[in-house]
């Protein structure tokens, strides 16, 4: 019997809804070629290349052609530094989450301490709370730990405390924290012991038997785990909007402001470039994954 | 003290856990028992806290009202539970058109070869990378008067030589329902995913051997094999859904109004804060028993790997 | 397994460093002349100050500020801005008074201005450091900052009717001419709880500020019989309904009708026989801004006729900045032309006199959002 086969029924249910998530993505991208700068009909393509020439909000000419909006863009020191800041972000909030997470998840699933139930407990909260409300909460608790420690220190000037880059990263990775800890858990819920125990016969100790045995079994949860912070933080709009400061907007942010201003297609040409920036990467990842095996 | 360390499990449990219950604590729970505490108070003139203690914000929200139009001393004002009941219904309908969509796929993602099946599912994970808003204004542009759904549909309608009057679908509740659907499905897709392919096909096998034809396969072998999934899947769905705003004003005309809604308004154009945390800790209150039960019903899904 | 991390991890740390290496060009300068990338010559500033900072911090509107405006500082002060938006008064209001953001200057509209005030949130400005003699006089010294004490003028305009004459042939002139029922499922009203609440108001004979419970909830119960007629309520973008054809007549500001009529002439806006709501938008500077200096020296440089001219470029709103129409009179007088004949941009008197100002009403904010929740919430 072959494992690999599916009825028509799911076959066709499966075209139907990956065509409903990818409209929107390719309504998108074809927009990004619009020639009418209020984008609100399509107008057509810009065929002509050349100096920039207009006709009311219609562009007729272009230097990049058709590529109008994508030229555009990279006028746009705000975008630029908004996606530098997004990106460092989300690598740092990642990768300390995600470590600080399998920490936690080693800890939940194999030891016992006192403050178990309650850690598990309140693991729980960020998945269940309202954005606002947390963004809100941390705000005002930062703005009163800055001002205490400004007045008790001195500081001054430049010199203060205040929001910026490092208050939402530390954000960012409160909320990333739960979900990484939870993928983990779940992997290690059906781990087999005998692997480690195994090692341990062998004479390695308990740090060899993790890096050597644990961690790469339990490696595609925290991968996973990794994935899905770095998903969280990439989007992340009303925490990220409370916590900045000047200097720190990032992408969402710009973008969410954009949208409701102004509709250029030049918002257009930056979802096509992040799309292609996302297939390009999972691209690169499935050659070193067909590698691999 | 580094040789306690290695002898003592409890101690190295308690190191392990330390990094996340600073943030937890410091982060979430101190933030929380703020809001709480501003929760009981009042609003000052300008929209600051007056700390006291009061449960006005509390009884508003569930309905109790002091100003009664009959004269009464208390009478009931539905307003805030409507909405409360309007966000679960639409949470209720996201979740169920979620699992719907979402289980098919899985499936064939799940039995397809294993050398494609990476490429399925990054397939899956593309339109998630893409901004949030950027995904909700796209479905403004299908949905519109003139968008480009009616446009395909009016120009075949021409085609075929029918009066075509285009839908007016933008606006409305059901485009910020197949907003909510549009916008999660990914994250239901990926944890049934994750539950199916751990099914052997040797399961399979078996019960086509016992005689079963592929719908009883489906009911007693596939789909409670799966429900962990589905589980994980309904949280990751069902709680934002609860507490999005984004979606319910730009597909619905800022006329939806769920309780996301009702709690950025109160903590930016009303300046309530005080009315903005109860109802933000009844949001969560009421998305925690939810869940409770669910997870009481049907396990908690513990199994959810996605990878 | 191990390989896949080491290289996943590579492909991000490459991949945004890449993009931050595309950090855009800045432009040149030779010898005197400070030209901008887009070819903008940078007049030299008129008013010299002594700045040190080396940074701006300016919270701002989305989409408020010319890109000219912000290259040019940099290039003549070397000071580097940074650059943070906000799309509603309420965000920016809720973000300062949350405390611990170093901001130096903000763009407050009038209603809210008193709230900031009270709240000590904005800083005393020292005119002796502005070009007061700039601002056009009917723009100053009005009733939410007497004496510009915490204020200065950026933008004006006003919240009135627009529709589209190819598709309404029968016009509303008056706010309470939209209750007509052959308009009801084409309105866009703005999101705006106090515009329209307040419209509501002016058709029954109030104030728009009043806290009179008994006034608001006949307000209230005339509004609950216009809103299942509009089809959609927005504050950020009234425009693209219009013109897509979503909508056909509403609510909006002066900016969305002017680009809404360069789309298509037939968008008409009219000032309600009621009167208009007037507003404006001033910078202000907050309590504890880190660079003052470069505040003051932001505001004079971009006050410049010679610089403030390019919102009439890019804006289509009321500029309260004469020098900067006289700038446009003398240099640029297409653009000064289209500002004048239009009676949106240029704004006739009769409807100045008739327009309303919304004020903050304190105490009674929670009983109009109340309403507001109601009328929108109710099924």
């Amino acid at each position: 019997m072959n494992p690999y086969k599916r009825s028509p029924f799911i076959k066709v249910a499966t075209v139907l809804v990956y065509f409903f998530l990818y409209a929107p993505i390719i309504g998108l991208i074809v927009f990004a070629f619009n020639s009418s700068r209020t984008n609100v009909f399509f107008g057509g393509f810009i065929t002509q290349w050349g100096p920039l020439q207009m006709e009311g909000s219609t562009v007729v000419q272009s230097p990049c052609g058709p590529f109008h909006w994508f030229c555009d863009l990279t006028q746009n020191r705000d975008v630029m530094s908004a996606t530098k800041n997004t990106l460092t972000i989300a690598l740092i909030s990642t990768i300390t989450s995600t470590v600080i997470g399998t920490m936690a998840a080693l800890a939940l699933q194999r030891y016992n301490f006192r403050l178990k139930s309650f850690s598990q407990l309140s693991l729980y909260i960020p998945i269940v709370i309202p954005e606002i409300v947390m963004g809100i909460g941390i705000l005002v608790l930062f703005s009163q730990v800055f001002s205490f420690l400004n007045s008790s220190f001195g500081l001054v000037g430049d010199g203060r405390l205040t929001m910026g880059m490092p208050t939402v990263v530390v954000s960012h990775i409160a909320f990333s924290i739960p979900f990484v800890t939870l993928v983990v858990q779940a992997r290690l819920q059906g781990f087999d012991k005998s692997f480690e125990e195994a090692a341990m016969d062998l004479g390695a100790n308990e740090l060899v038997t993790f890096w050597r045995v644990t961690f790469p079994m339990i490696l595609p949860g925290v991968l996973s785990g990794a994935l899905l912070a770095f998903t969280l933080s990439l989007d992340d709009f009303v925490i990220t909007f409370f916590t900045t400061g000047p200097g720190s907007t990032t992408l969402p942010i710009y973008v969410y402001g954009l949208l409701r201003r102004i509709i250029t297609p030049q918002v257009n040409a930056l979802s096509t470039i992040w799309v292609l920036v996302v297939v390009t990467i999972v691209f690169l990842l499935q050659r070193f994954q067909s590698q691999e095996t | 003290m580094l040789k306690r360390l290695r002898e003592n499990k409890s101690s190295q449990g308690t190191l392990l856990i330390t990094p996340t219950l600073v943030f937890m604590v410091g982060l979430l729970i101190i933030p929380l028992f703020l809001t709480l505490i501003i929760s009981f108070g009042k609003r000052s003139a300008d929209g600051n806290v007056i700390y006291t203690f009061g449960l006005h914000n509390y009884a508003r929200i569930v309905g109790i009202s002091t100003d009664c139009a009959g004269g009464q001393s208390i009478c009931f004002d539905p307003l805030y539970a409507q909405i409360l009941w309007r966000s679960l219904t639409l949470a209720f309908n996201s979740t169920v058109l979620v699992i719907l969509l979402a289980y098919p796929l899985a499936y064939f993602i799940a039995r397809s070869h294993p050398k494609r099946r990476n490429t399925f599912l990054f397939m899956v994970l593309v339109p998630l990378w893409t901004n949030f808003v950027i995904r909700v204004y796209a479905w403004m542009m299908l949905l519109r008067t003139q968008g480009v759904i009616n446009s395909v549909v009016g120009w075949l309608a021409g085609l075929v030589g029918i009066q075509f009057v285009p839908f007016e679908m933008l606006y409305t509740p059901g485009a910020v329902l197949v907003g909510m659907v549009y916008e999660f499905l990914p994250f239901m897709i990926l944890p049934i995913f994750t539950s199916l392919e751990k099914i052997e096909n040797s399961l399979f096998e078996a019960a086509a051997d016992l005689g079963a034809n592929p719908i009883r396969t489906f009911l007693r072998v596939t789909l409670p094999l799966s429900m962990p999934g589905v589980v994980a899947g309904t949280i990751l769905v069902f709680i934002p859904v609860m507490g999005t705003f984004i979606v319910s004003d730009l597909l619905g005309g800022k006329q939806v109004i769920l309780v996301g809604n009702l709690i950025q308004r109160q903590f930016l154009d009303a300046r309530d804060p005080t009315f903005g945390s109860a109802a933000s800790l009844i949001l969560m209150a009421m998305t925690l028993v939810v869940t409770f039960f669910y997870t009481r019903k049907f396990g908690f899904g513990e199994e959810i790997v996605t990878a | 397994m191990k390989h896949n991390f080491w290289k996943l991890l590579a492909v991000f740390v490459l991949a945004s460093m890449l993009l931050a290496a595309c950090g855009g060009g800045a432009a040149g300068g030779d010898g005197d002349e400070k030209v901008t990338a887009s070819g903008f010559v940078c007049p030299e500033p008129e008013t010299q100050i002594e700045v040190t900072s080396k940074e701006l911090n300016l919270f701002v509107w989305t989409e408020y500020i010319p890109t000219e405006w912000k290259e040019c500082y940099e290039l003549i002060y070397g000071i580097q801005i940074n650059h943070d938006e906000y799309s509603s008064n309420e965000e920016m209001y809720a973000k300062l008074s949350a405390g611990g953001s170093t901001y130096d200057l903000v763009q407050p509209t009038d209603y809210i201005i008193g709230l900031m005030i009270r709240q000590g949130i904005l800083q005393e400005l020292d005119q002796t450091k502005l070009p007061m003699a700039s601002y056009d006089p009917n723009y100053l010294n009005l009733s939410f900052d007497p004496g510009n004490v915490y204020t200065v003028p950026y933008m004006a305009g006003n919240d009135g009717i627009i529709y589209n004459a190819d598709a309404v042939p029968n016009p509303p002139a008056s706010f309470a001419d939209l209750w007509n029922p052959e308009y009801a499922g084409r309105l866009v009203l703005l999101d705006d709880s106090r515009v329209i609440i307040g419209m509501t108001l002016l058709t029954l004979g109030y104030d728009v500020n009043t806290t009179d419970p008994a006034e608001l909830e006949e307000a209230k119960n005339k509004l609950a019989g216009l809103v299942p007629g509009v089809k959609l309520f927005d504050s950020d973008s009234p425009k693209t309904a219009l013109i897509a054809g979503d909508v056909d007549l509403g609510v909006t500001w002066t900016g969305e009708a002017f680009t809404a009529q360069q789309e298509n002439p037939a968008f008409t806006y009219v000032y309600p026989t009621e009167g208009a709501f007037l507003w404006q938008d001033n910078w202000a500077m907050p309590v504890g801004a880190p660079h003052s200096d470069a505040a003051y020296a932001w505001i004079n440089y971009t006050s410049q006729g010679n610089l403030f001219w390019l919102m009439l470029r890019d804006f289509p709103y009321v500029v309260p900045n004469k020098a900067a129409l006289d700038y446009a009179q003398a240099n640029e007088t297409e653009l000064y032309d289209a500002y004048m004949n239009s009676p949106i941009t240029n704004v006739p008197q009769e409807a100045i006199d008739a327009g309303h100002a919304i004020e903050d009403v304190g105490d009674a904010t929670p009983l109009y959002d109340q309403i507001w929740t109601e009328i929108k919430g109710g099924e």
